[in-house]
């Protein structure tokens, strides 16, 4: 047995260990997960740049067409064309709050990847453990296609296709498929496929289920097959597309994006495309005749397809826009997929916040009115009635409240305030309202980043792995 | 002090409402009807049925609760009610949907009444729990303590690996109620 094979086995068995009492077994899922006659056809890559701190460690692990940045030690696992971005670290000295406690970091916080398999993942924020503010863990963790790891220490854990867990401890959890979970800290909970769960304890707790039956013809898993459904499909539609970014080793920069914008090499562009100042694209964004206003941002594994951000938009990770009209500040939250058709064009209106796993999937035209939060599957006018709130009533609700399949208790001002906080915050930290040097982001920075690749044996028993590396300044 | 044992206290499994695995609902609750019909003892009516396997071994009880219970049409909303549970909800909130839901699936109808008369007893029965078992040469003390720390309402009362009777939280009230009276005196 190859060692490849020999490490992916371990990884296995220690996920099931992990969730024994749940009664979960990853085995039939993890059988068709990982191409192993694909680990040694793809470079692994990483980011230098004066920003941010560099120490790479990879050890006994496999990181085909994988990429990283900042600080991060890779131990006894398996990555395939997933993304470590360490960009929003903690500093050493820098002074964390948490309820009443203030600490200060006596080191750099470092990504800690340990006995895990990471298949198309984002990993990226920080450590929200306030008891591990120094590490972001993730051990003993199988995420399958499309997960994002989000500011999220995992131990023990299974995250299905197109999962989600944000700003949130994991210990011994199975997040089923499309499922996103911000709850601060969660542990030995088999979470079913389709649950959208934000909480803040004291605060707000609010609860959507998608219909089963109908998130099945979306994305669905069985221990018999792969994932697959309309986003899959989507997905590898447009794959062919990628090859090209990541065929060569240097691709022409495109000129008429302005400077104080930045677009990945690793992303794709086709015509035709309009990109205006303060905007940031991450690597694996595919973008195809749209145009991006001024401070909007298009993050990791993003579709924007023949349509238009007015400005100051987030498309959070993963998510998709095709045949829509975004309105200036209207957000579009992980893996959320809005899915207009030539005929039948998505409007949304200004300062919408489309929550995070949402599906909106028309045959008719359809227009989100302004300051409106808007959740879970939506495929026509009644459905955007069910499942959307104004901003402004959302602010008064205080106590109990259930509308369709969603369920709210607590203050919902405090919801609100929490995304659009949030929301500024990922704007000013991408870089958007950077203006005459000042408030510089992501956008301005990653033009200062520069890009090296690794590669694994490509012969004899340890074909696919990586020779160990340590990579510092 | 009359020293009660648990033996002077309980009622005869022969006495009591007994019916086999796959009986029906209707057909239990006309047995207890009978069997409480027929008991003279005392005051106290008889408030479970004890399922019995076809070796008259006691494999289930089935209290008024259970019987409640039994009798609710089963909902997709029922089921998303129990599955959010695990959500961080309150139990405020949870008693507002259980009443939505309720509000949506009519009892007392006669589809739904016909439903649950047709039911097996076995499909809703309560199996006997470790702390539910005492024997009858036990005091009343041990007799009080297994109800409290279990919340049961009776008790199955062996004699060595049988189950000779029920002991009913009623007669153990009357009893303690007759002890207090005497240490009063």
């Amino acid at each position: 047995m190859k060692e490849l094979e020999k490490l992916f086995n371990r990884i296995v068995q220690r996920v099931n260990i992990n969730l024994r009492e749940l009664h979960f077994d990853v085995s039939p899922y993890a059988e068709t997960l990982f191409p192993s006659e694909q680990m040694s056809k793809f470079y692994a890559f990483y980011g230098i740049t004066p920003d941010h701190p560099l120490d790479l460690h990879f050890e006994h692990s496999a990181l085909a067409g994988s990429y990283f940045l900042g600080k991060c030690r890779v131990r006894n696992s398996l990555l395939y064309k997933s993304d470590i971005r360490g960009d929003e670290l903690k500093r050493k000295d820098q002074n964390i709050r948490f309820d009443r406690f203030s600490l200060t970091m006596n080191r750099d916080e470092l990504i800690d990847i340990e006995d895990s398999a990471l298949v198309k993942t984002l990993v990226h924020n920080y450590s929200h453990d306030p008891e591990t503010p120094e590490k972001f863990y993730i051990k003993d963790t199988l995420a399958m296609d499309y997960s994002n790891i989000h500011g999220s220490p995992c131990d023990g854990s299974f995250l299905g296709p197109f999962a989600t867990v944000d700003l949130t401890t994991m210990r011994d959890c199975a997040i089923g498929t499309y499922s996103y979970i911000q709850a601060g800290e969660i542990s030995h909970m088999d979470i079913a496929p389709g649950t959208i769960w934000v909480n803040s304890s004291g605060n707000f707790n609010f609860f959507y289920k998608y219909p089963s039956d109908a998130l099945d013809e979306y994305v669905s898993l069985s221990p018999e097959k792969v994932p697959w459904g309309i986003l899959i499909d989507f997905i590898e539609q447009r794959k062919v597309e990628f090859q090209r970014v990541f065929d060569y080793a240097n691709i022409e920069s495109i000129e008429s994006v302005p400077k104080t914008s930045s677009l990945d090499r690793y992303a794709v562009v086709l015509p035709n495309m309009r990109i205006e100042g303060n905007v940031l694209v991450s690597q694996r964004a595919y973008l195809e005749n749209s145009s991006l206003g001024k401070g909007s941002n298009a993050q990791e594994n993003c579709f924007i397809i023949n349509s238009s951000l007015a400005g100051y938009n987030v498309t959070a990770h993963g998510a998709k826009i095709v045949e829509a009209d975004m309105g200036s500040g209207a957000f579009v939250g992980f893996n959320s997929f809005l899915f207009g058709k030539k005929h039948a064009r998505l409007r949304v209106g200004k300062g919408c916040i489309i929550m995070p796993h949402t599906i909106i999937d028309i045959e008719e035209p359809l227009e989100v009115p302004a300051e409106h939060f808007v959740w879970g599957l939506i495929r026509n006018a009644a459905e955007l009635a069910e499942n959307s709130i104004s901003l402004e009533k959302l602010g008064t609700l205080r106590g109990a409240f259930s509308q369709g399949r969603m369920h709210f208790e607590g203050d919902g001002l405090l919801l609100f305030k929490a995304f659009k906080d949030r929301i500024s915050h990922i704007l000013d930290v991408n870089g958007a309202f950077f203006d005459n040097g000042q408030k510089a982001g992501h956008a301005q920075k990653n033009q200062r980043l520069s890009l090296n690749t690794i590669q694994p044996f490509q012969f004899g028993d340890m074909e696919g792995m990586y020779p160990n590396i340590r990579i510092f300044p | 002090m009359k020293n009660y044992l648990v033996k002077n206290l309980m009622v005869p499994i022969s006495e009591y409402a007994t019916v086999t695995v796959g009986t029906t609902f209707l057909d239990a609750l006309q047995v207890l009807e009978r069997a409480q019909d027929a008991y003279t003892v005392n005051k106290y009516r008889h408030r479970a049925i004890l399922v019995l396997d076809l070796a008259g071994n006691v494999v289930g009880k089935i209290s008024q609760l259970r019987a409640l219970k039994a009798l609710q049409p089963e909902s997709d909303m029922a089921k998303e009610v129990d599955e959010i549970r695990r959500f961080r909800f309150s139990e405020n909130y949870l008693a507002v949907l259980r009443d939505k839901c309720r509000s949506r699936a009519e009892i007392i109808k006669k589809e739904t009444l016909l439903e649950a008369a047709g039911k097996k007893v076995e499909e809703f029965m309560q199996a006997p729990t470790p702390g539910e078992f005492v024997s009858e040469e036990s005091s009343l003390d041990i007799a009080i303590h297994r109800l409290v720390s279990g919340a049961h309402i009776s008790l199955l009362v062996t004699r060595d690996d049988r189950i000779v009777g029920v002991l009913r939280i009623s007669d153990v009230f009357a009893a303690l109620f007759q002890e207090m009276m005497a240490a009063v005196a």
